[in-house]
């Protein structure tokens, strides 16, 4: 018989490298129309990262995420970046761009204040123009200002810069230190089947409520959501590289190591709980990683709830979870006592 | 018809059309037809407000076309296809390598074993790991030759061709025997456990001598790879400077040219890598792992090199997630509050370091959980064994001490009768609350998600 089960599970996750320098540096281009170009040395892996570190910098600069062009991943052409590595790249290479872009800015500020009769700390670039606080009818488009830095006074608006997380060296005795800049925050709620007749575990929903400071692009904080249950979801049922007696893997393809297809994957329901952290880009923290942390626990606690079984070895298979329902109702047998 | 249908029947092609037209003397080819470059822009993408827009991907455009180049798109003229021999047995010296039946094949253009490249190790702590292997291999997805030819074809037919003549050597595959002191050493002289790791906060014993209940469990996960859709692979080339272009499937093109800049002897100025578009990464691919052995290869041959991992080859012979055997000891009071947790953590490092180091930290660092807990004492510890060696992957232990930490707080709310989510409500941290480090939290949400996600699951008490 099919028996539903929920279970909760809450996780932290540090951004950035355990107290070790974990530096990112960035160059950001305006070019004369007012459009920009960025280099930056992380890499996109799939996740959307060159979309958000485009969305930084266009904020910064005042213009639309198209305006801006990412040129990455080239040792050559690129500053150096610590890569796509500890859900970093959004807080880290994020700073660093976001510090290039006001960089840039500065030098465009310089050239409209003369051209709109204020001081530069009168200014703000919002809409794709360089205007005055408070008084936006006084303004210059941000095309004109980058042609006439450029072009006139010969002072183009290219910006540098670096950023490296702050940490405090652990103590090697207490472990204590601050070994990370920020943390971020997550929980997942899962729903269960579990079939105690043959031990398979159905995964129906999954409410999952993460924080990532401000969600810069909350489409892409979504879809890292989605992919990091699915890597927790094989974690908790399916996945295992087994080896034998002499060391040798006996599972080395995708016959034999059972991966979650779209098929296994159950409802879910994503939110974005929004905060705000002073210390990254724009108030944003990560998201990459800390997706795939709660999911296995929730999906163990839901199993645990469903049919009163502590599956302490993952994954729990079919045959691990059957194992212990049949170990439980054993010991819940009454002692027989030969006659 | 909307902007987006349009797009799609301007691009429409017929193949089975189109190849029947064809002159069939001539490669079969598409019609010529021009790309549609107007791109489709949303109105995310032009919103002058750019944060907290949702906003497209411009690559997502070049996916969906099928346009985007990884590294098994691009071919140089010339190029060669290189193949890895791989060691199949997990400890063992070896007494002899004969490649010379693999060089006199017709199309085999250069044959690599370890004692050829300069600096055989490498690795972001220690670096314990040989390209390929010189005399000992560690575990048995161990590279021992490599080889390159005009296809793949052939130097698949050249590896079987090397002769590898083994002495078996004893080996440890199980991490709580291999912290033994009569275990085999994986790196002999050097003990197993090759890394350490302790948080000392206030004081446990005191805190379990105040406790009404305490609760233990033992917890242990399985070894897991990223499995990402595009496995391993790179482009070596020179020119005849001696410069040398890595095009490589990589997250991390700083550290990857400060590896190569030290196992081939070059200074960092004569290498360049490429990060060409990673089609999954998850951690895997945070460090080289065939680079300098195409690079070599290249030289030798004085042609671009291609290596593609199989997925036999990604299983085998590069990082995975650590097993950790994990024991909790935790005291609460009769109301459920958490006055102390001891924790030990036995990382299953494999045959090298990798990410061990970070995962080791990460892991003990976050053992305890998001929790305010005043007495704290956790040890980890990640040992060597004889297995595909363990690293980076998405979480750095944290999801396997978030299994046990979660696991262990639901069955101390099932003996107290207590409800899960509030029993996590009492003990999360709050803004400004000290990290078991003793670090000052800012910009915390925890009780804010738990408290969401309660609410969109549909979150009820049971009485």
């Amino acid at each position: 018989m099919k028996k539903r089960g929920r279970g909760i599970a809450c996780m932290w996750y540090p951004i950035g490298f355990t107290v070790s320098a974990n530096p990112s540096a960035a160059t950001v281009k305006v070019n004369e129309d007012g459009t920009a170009t960025v280099l930056t040395g992380t890499v996109e892996t799939g996740q959307g990262s060159l979309t958000v570190l485009a969305q930084i910098a266009a904020e910064a600069l005042g213009i639309a995420t198209d305006d801006v062009h990412v040129v990455s991943a080239d040792t050559d052409t690129t500053p150096m970046d610590t890569g796509a590595i500890a859900s970093r790249t959004t807080y880290v290479t994020g700073n660093a761009i976001w510090l290039a872009a006001e960089a840039a800015k500065a030098i465009l500020f310089e050239t409209a204040a003369p051209m709109l009769g204020v001081k530069v700390s009168q200014l703000e670039a919002k809409d794709r123009k360089i205007q005055v606080k408070n008084f936006p009818q006084r303004n210059v488009s941000i095309g004109e200002v980058a042609y006439r830095s450029q072009v006139v006074l010969g002072h183009p608006a290219i910006g540098s810069a670096s950023w490296n997380p702050p940490t405090v060296a652990m103590d090697p005795e207490t472990g204590q230190g601050k070994p990370f800049a920020t943390y971020v925050y997550a929980t997942q709620i899962a729903e269960v089947d579990v079939d105690d007749e043959t031990g398979e575990v159905e995964v129906l929903r999954i409410a999952a409520a993460h924080d990532c400071g401000t969600a810069i692009n909350p489409m892409l904080v979504e879809g890292q959501v989605e992919g990091g249950i699915s890597m927790g979801l094989g974690m908790a049922l399916q996945e295992e590289m087994l080896f034998d007696a002499n060391g040798r893997l006996i599972n080395p393809n995708l016959t034999n190591y059972i991966m979650p297809t779209s098929l296994d994957m159950p409802e879910l329901h994503v939110d974005i709980v929004q905060g705000f952290d002073p210390t990254g880009p724009f108030g944003a923290k990560g998201v990459g990683e800390p997706t795939a942390v709660p999911t296995a626990a929730a999906i163990l606690n839901a199993i645990h709830d469903a049919v009163g079984v502590r599956v302490t070895a993952l994954p729990a298979t079919a045959e691990k979870v059957l194992a212990a329902i049949k170990a439980k109702r054993a010991a819940e047998q009454p002692k027989q006592i030969p006659a | 018809m909307n902007e987006h249908s349009r797009i799609l029947e301007r691009e429409k092609v017929d193949i089975a059309e189109t190849l029947r037209e064809a002159d069939l003397r001539l490669p079969a080819v598409l019609p010529r037809e021009s790309y549609p470059i107007e791109p489709v822009t949303p109105d995310a993408r032009q919103q002058t407000r750019a944060i907290g827009q949702r906003a497209t991907r411009a690559d997502g455009r070049l996916h969906g076309l099928g346009q985007t180049k990884y590294i098994d798109d691009l071919s140089f003229p010339g190029m060669l296809y290189a193949r890895i021999k791989r060691a199949g047995i997990a400890s063992a010296r070896i007494k002899r390598i004969d490649t010379s039946a693999a060089e006199a094949m017709p199309g085999v253009m250069a044959v690599l074993t370890g004692k050829e490249i300069p600096v055989n190790s490498f690795g972001p702590s220690f670096q314990d790991q040989p390209v390929l292997v010189d005399d000992l291999v560690f575990h048995a997805g161990d590279g021992v030759a490599a080889v390159a030819a005009v296809t793949e074809q052939i130097a698949n037919e050249a590896l079987e061709k090397i002769v590898v003549e083994y002495e078996p050597l004893p080996a440890v595959f199980d991490p709580i025997e291999a912290m033994r002191d009569d275990a085999h050493k994986v790196h002999a002289p050097n003990s197993n456990i090759y890394a350490t790791k302790v948080i000392r906060k206030g004081d446990v014993d005191k805190g379990f001598a105040e406790s009404d209940h305490i609760f233990e469990g033992r917890f242990s996960t399985q070894m897991i790879e990223h499995v990402s859709l595009e496995p391993h692979a790179a482009i070596a080339d020179w020119d005849a400077n001696g410069r040398l272009t890595a095009y490589a499937t990589i997250g991390r093109i700083t550290l990857a040219r400060s590896d190569m800049a030290r196992t081939l002897k070059l200074p960092m100025s004569r290498i360049r890598i490429v990060g060409t578009v990673v089609g999954g990464n998850f951690g895997g691919k945070n460090e080289i792992t065939q680079e300098p052995a195409l690079a070599l290869l290249s030289k030798k041959a004085g042609r671009p090199v291609k290596g593609v991992f199989t997925r036999g080859e990604e299983f085998t012979s590069t990082t995975t997630r650590h097993p950790i055997v994990m024991d909790y000891k935790t005291g609460v009071t009769k109301n459920g509050r958490i006055l102390a947790r001891q924790i030990r953590l036995v990382l299953d490092g494999g045959a090298y370091c990798s990410w061990s180091e970070t995962t080791l930290g990460k892991a003990c660092i976050l053992s305890p959980g998001p929790y305010k807990i005043d007495n704290v004492l956790a040890e980890a510890f990640v040992v060597y064994t004889n297995k595909t060696m363990t690293g980076a992957m998405r979480g750095f232990g944290a999801p396997q001490v978030c299994f046990a930490y979660e696991s262990h707080m639901d069955d101390i709310a099932t003996a107290l009768k207590m409800d899960p989510l509030e029993i996590r409500l009492l003990n999360a941290f709050d803004e400004g609350s000290p990290s078991p480090t003793g670090q000052v939290l800012h910009s915390v949400v925890v009780k804010e998600t738990l408290r969401k996600a309660a609410d969109r699951f549909g979150w009820e008490p049971r009485s």
